[in-house]
């Protein structure tokens, strides 16, 4: 599991791995020394790291998770170069844990760093305003004879709290370096990166610090209490808030607010952003054209290639504002409330405020939610949440909302189709917390860990350090998705375009091509559903990345772009006949539609996640399995629900 | 005179007097900071049973499970 862990990195990006055995050579003395950034969550850890390399280093991972070890390299001021690691959150080297966790990830590498007898010293993150519990980790760090720099940050905050630091006694009292800083003072750099130098002069056996003292009494001493009335008011803020944000009757209500508020703030901004990207795609398209002309091979490039560019465009603005959203949210020290407010609902589903994040990270893509999973310290609960996300809606389901709610819904008022599209988001959730609730009852039975969340205090997020997520989050999504995509619309194209071998000559050229003929194939199965051939080879194009529907439908159905505007595709849908002059398609069918994209893990980049983090086959295949026979059965349902009901 | 922590008043002080959990969920409580001696008060619990919300004399503030705050017995801080 820990070398799944650690051998999880995609490709282009620069990480360590648990094992010895990678690329680089052998260090000896002089070799570049390796500094691991240690500390509990919120502890200012990922503020450090981005001031140390500047954050434009190694880097890429998803709100506030460090999901993977990242590395920047710095010089020294001695001129020695150093790697500085941001390990994910620590509480504790000494309590059991499981290795599949950002724990588990963390302990993994300082204890291969160690038994590969590299120079590495740990800088330890400690938040002042909760020293006694930061130096708990010190004092594991210090018995297990680590070379430890305690750096504590928030040097501002301590001081408009009107609290004072003896940082010298501190010194004293643990029996190792300590610098107080903060991280908003660029200034401070230039100290942590010298204190580093040091520390790794004096090296592993010069440094024994003391591993026997008090942490609550150390921090008691060190600290006073130097505020006045005003400064002392501001550690009331906290408390203040949680007031009125945690209120039993007000608080659930603001956090129902607030999410609804960040999903309609995606879909605000996103659609002017998608609007832009698909222009630039079409810029292309008319460059091949007039480059290449009409042939097979501009054909390729331009509704294969770049229409499949095009599709992962148009979602990288929702990605980005939606981890940009909840890594200010999580920076801000809300998102710990959020876990507690919910913590109730999803115990009955057997799940806890801890698979809060990575759930609702699902909804704006599955693959970064899978991996901030590594947050849940429960083994059988972490396996249930990665089982569950592929119900979340994630953004990748809207354009075929969009488009079965305009091509049949069309005459209803707008109420009746923004009704439809929440009810689809509760439908992927609901779903979702019954599966879990199935599961934690079979596959995935047993007695959970004790739930223990800390709550931060709030802070004001660091701007850079939500921009370098947000960057990340977009550079993540292309790699791991934006590939799928490509490919997925790539073979689609081939397989729309290339005629079956011996097929008569039909209509159009789709009637007769290879998929075509696997979608009339199915047709049998899907008939109960209300599915013709024609949403078949949809539905198989999506199978590798749901995305690609609305764009295969387009191509079905003759009309070029229709990514880009859906409106000429839906008059198509809504007006297609059979031979008999009844409409090809009626509402019932798009309801089904709609009940099989909420269900069905139509998503290969999911399941090669689910691969990655369970490190089996078993899993990502139950996944598959078990959201296609629901969504199957779903759709068959309404299908045949509509029809008795007299639905057209 | 020790009670469980789940029972614990809003707004008094109390002491970790015992923790009776297994081994792994202690030594977790016990990591995260919340050990035997440790003083702490119950700031609030979230509606329907949900987890308590708690705050400890070295500044931590958590969020508790319901069932393992039914474990964790604390006595009065006089």
């Amino acid at each position: 599991m820990s070398a799944a862990c650690h051998e999880a990195p995609p490709s282009g990006k620069k990480e360590r791995h648990g094992s010895g055995a990678d690329e680089e050579p052998a260090r000896d003395a002089s070799a570049r020394a390796v500094v691991a950034l240690v500390g509990r969550p919120n502890s200012g850890k990922s503020s450090l790291y981005n001031m140390l390399t500047g954050g434009n280093a190694h880097v890429g991972n998803y709100p506030g998770i460090t999901v993977e070890i990242l590395e920047g390299d710095v010089e020294l001021p001695s001129g020695a170069k150093a790697t500085i690691a941001d390990l994910p959150g620590l509480y504790s080297v000494e309590a059991t844990v499981d290795t599949g966790t950002d724990e588990g990830v963390a302990r993994t590498f300082l204890d291969a760093s160690r038994s590969r007898g590299e120079r590495m010293t740990i800088v330890q993150v400690i938040d002042p305003t909760r020293l006694a519990l930061g130096l708990r980790l010190t004092r594991e760090l210090l018995r297990a004879g680590q070379p430890v720099l305690v750096v504590l940050t928030h040097k501002d905050v301590l001081r408009a709290e009107g609290h004072a630091l003896d940082v010298s006694a501190l010194e004293g009292a643990i029996g190792a370096p300590v610098l107080l800083v903060s991280t908003r003072d660029r200034s401070a750099r230039a100290a942590v990166l010298g204190a580093i130098d040091d520390r790794l002069r004096v090296g592993v056996d010069g440094a024994q610090g003391r591993g026997n003292f008090d942490p609550a009494r150390v921090a008691s001493m060190v600290v006073r209490d130097v505020g006045e009335a005003r400064e002392k008011a501001r550690r009331k803020v906290t408390e203040r808030l949680d007031r009125v944000l945690l209120h039993p009757a007000i608080g659930p209500f603001l956090f129902v607010g607030l999410m609804a508020l960040l999903f309609a703030a995606v879909f605000l901004v996103a659609d002017p952003a998608s609007a832009v990207m698909d222009k630039v795609v079409g810029w292309g398209r008319a460059g091949i054209g007039s480059l290449l002309g009409g042939g097979l091979l501009a054909s390729f490039l331009s509704d294969g290639v770049l229409g499949g560019a095009g599709t992962v465009l148009a979602f990288m603005p929702q990605i980005v504002i939606l981890t940009v959203a909840l890594e200010l949210l999580e920076a801000s020290g809300y998102l710990a409330r959020g876990a507690f407010l919910v913590d109730r609902a999803l115990r009955l589903l057997g799940l806890s405020g801890r698979s809060f994040l990575p759930l609702l990270m699902g909804h704006a893509c599955a693959v970064p939610a899978i991996s901030s999973t590594r947050i849940i310290r429960d083994p059988r609960e972490r396996l249930t949440t990665i089982l569950v996300l592929p119900l979340m809606t994630c953004s990748a389901r809207l354009p075929t909302y969009g488009l079965v709610l305009a091509a049949f819904f069309s005459e209803r008022s707008p109420l009746f189709r923004a009704s439809v599209f929440v009810a689809l988001y509760f439908a992927g959730i609901l779903s979702g917390l019954l599966a879990s609730a199935v599961l934690r009852r079979t596959a995935t039975k047993g007695k959970g860990l004790p739930l223990v969340l800390e709550m931060p205090a709030y802070r004001i997020p660091q701007a850079r350090v939500v921009v370098r997520k947000g960057v990340s989050a977009a550079r993540r999504f292309l790699r791991e998705v934006g590939t799928t995509i490509v490919a997925v619309s790539a073979v689609l194209w081939v397989l729309l375009t290339v005629p079956m071998p011996g097929s008569e000559k039909a209509a159009t050229p789709i009637e007769s091509s290879v998929a075509a003929a696997i979608g009339r194939a199915a047709e049998p199965i899907t008939r109960p559903a209300g599915f013709d051939w024609r949403i078949d080879v949809g539905l198989i194009g999506s199978f590798g990345a749901r995305e690609v529907m609305v764009g295969t439908m387009g191509v079905i159905f003759g009309i070029e772009n229709a990514a880009d505007d859906p409106s000429p595709l839906t008059e198509r849908l809504r007006e297609a006949k059979k031979p008999d002059g009844s409409p090809l398609y009626g509402a019932r069918t798009g309801l089904a539609l709609l009940a099989f994209f909420v269900l069905a893990c139509q998503c290969m980049s999911t399941v090669a996640a689910i691969k990655r983090e369970t490190g089996s086959y078993k899993w990502p295949a139950l996944v598959l399995a078990y959201t296609y026979a629901l969504g199957y059965a779903a759709a068959v349902a309404v299908y045949q629900l509509g029809g008795l009901l007299g639905l057209s | 005179m020790s009670t469980a922590l789940a029972s614990a008043r809003i707004g008094t002080r109390v002491r970790i007097a015992k923790v009776s959990l297994e081994g792994e969920a202690a030594a977790w409580l016990g990591a995260v900071g919340l050990d035997g001696g440790e003083e702490l008060v119950v700031l609030r619990r979230a509606a329907l049973g949900g987890p308590l919300h708690v705050r400890t004399a070295s500044g931590g503030e958590f969020a508790i499970g319901r069932e393992v705050a039914e474990h964790i017995a604390v006595e009065p801080v006089t």
